[in-house]
């Protein structure tokens, strides 16, 4: 019974690990997340691993030379600033 | 002036609505594709390509769904189709019943207060990145999407062109795979400090 119970709960939070954390499905679950530690290492651990990707985000200032590359391709060459 | 009238100018061929409309979304296209691609030059290869497609397309930019919508369905294409030439060897995915068989039987090791885990280590960003890009295309577009452009469910479902439902399953599937994988690196590390 209590397999059952358990596994019906990791079954219910992997369910909603598809949806933002801050959803009222993430929120509903929270109470019985924090019930079982390991659901919530597993849930916390989660949610660190996304943060650490999303801190590690690759993004940056498109370069000016790459700009003018593609004003250039596309045939926009008048529109090439050189400031 | 506002979008949809850069669009009909642009349409018509008049060259500054187009310069407008790169000006615009040329950043944001650039770094979708470099973060689906994880390289500048094919990331600069895409962002061309985007532009030449928008240019042969445009006509058919009928509004039905935004221009932001379509543009990045454009470039998300693009970057996929360049992805899957690659010929990368990524990782397989559990089944959803096995997974959660597994994650019903470990026992897990809490490092996310472990101070030791935070980017000033270069060897923590390097593993970030070896995870993101053992990603496959489907799981990567959509992690990219949700997580780290930060575009909603419905948004990222419309880029795909797949379901809300697949949307949520494939995100929950990336970050799962992400996880497991930083873990086992950062478990051991954990570990390790307990034993000295």
């Amino acid at each position: 019974m209590k397999h059952n119970h358990s596994r019906e709960r990791i079954k219910k939070m992997c369910a909603m690990l598809g949806e933002d954390f801050d959803s009222p499905a993430c929120q509903s679950m929270q109470e019985q997340i924090n019930a079982c530690p390991n659901c919530k290492v597993y849930y916390d651990t989660i949610k660190k691993t996304v943060l650490l990707c999303q801190e590690n985000d690759c993004a940056e200032k498109l370069p000016k030379e790459v700009h003018n590359r593609l004003l250039h391709i596309l045939d926009l060459d008048q529109f090439i600033s050189n400031k | 002036m506002d979008e949809q009238k850069i669009i009909e100018r642009a349409k018509q061929g008049d060259k500054a609505a187009l310069s407008q409309l790169v000006n615009t979304y040329s950043e944001r296209i650039f770094n979708l594709a470099l973060r689906i691609l994880r390289r500048k030059e094919d990331a600069e290869d895409i962002l061309q390509e985007t532009f030449l497609t928008v240019i042969e397309k445009l006509h058919t930019f009928d509004g039905r769904s935004s221009f932001f919508t379509w543009i990045y369905r454009i470039a998300t294409n693009a970057s996929l189709m360049r992805l899957r030439k690659k010929k990368l060897v990524f990782q397989d995915l559990a089944e959803d019943d096995d997974y959660n068989d597994s994650v019903e039987s470990r026992v897990f090791i809490d490092w996310t207060q472990d101070p030791a885990v935070n980017l000033y280590d270069q060897e923590v960003k390097m593993k970030i990145e070896e995870a993101v890009n053992k990603l496959s295309d489907i799981y990567r577009s959509v992690f990219v999407l949700r997580d780290i452009e930060g575009l909603s469910i419905k948004e990222t479902s419309a880029i795909l062109n797949i379901t809300e439902e697949n949307v949520k399953i494939r995100l929950r599937r990336a970050r799962q795979f992400l996880r497991d994988y930083l873990s086992e690196y950062f478990e051991e590390r954990v570990i390790h400090k307990n034993e000295t």
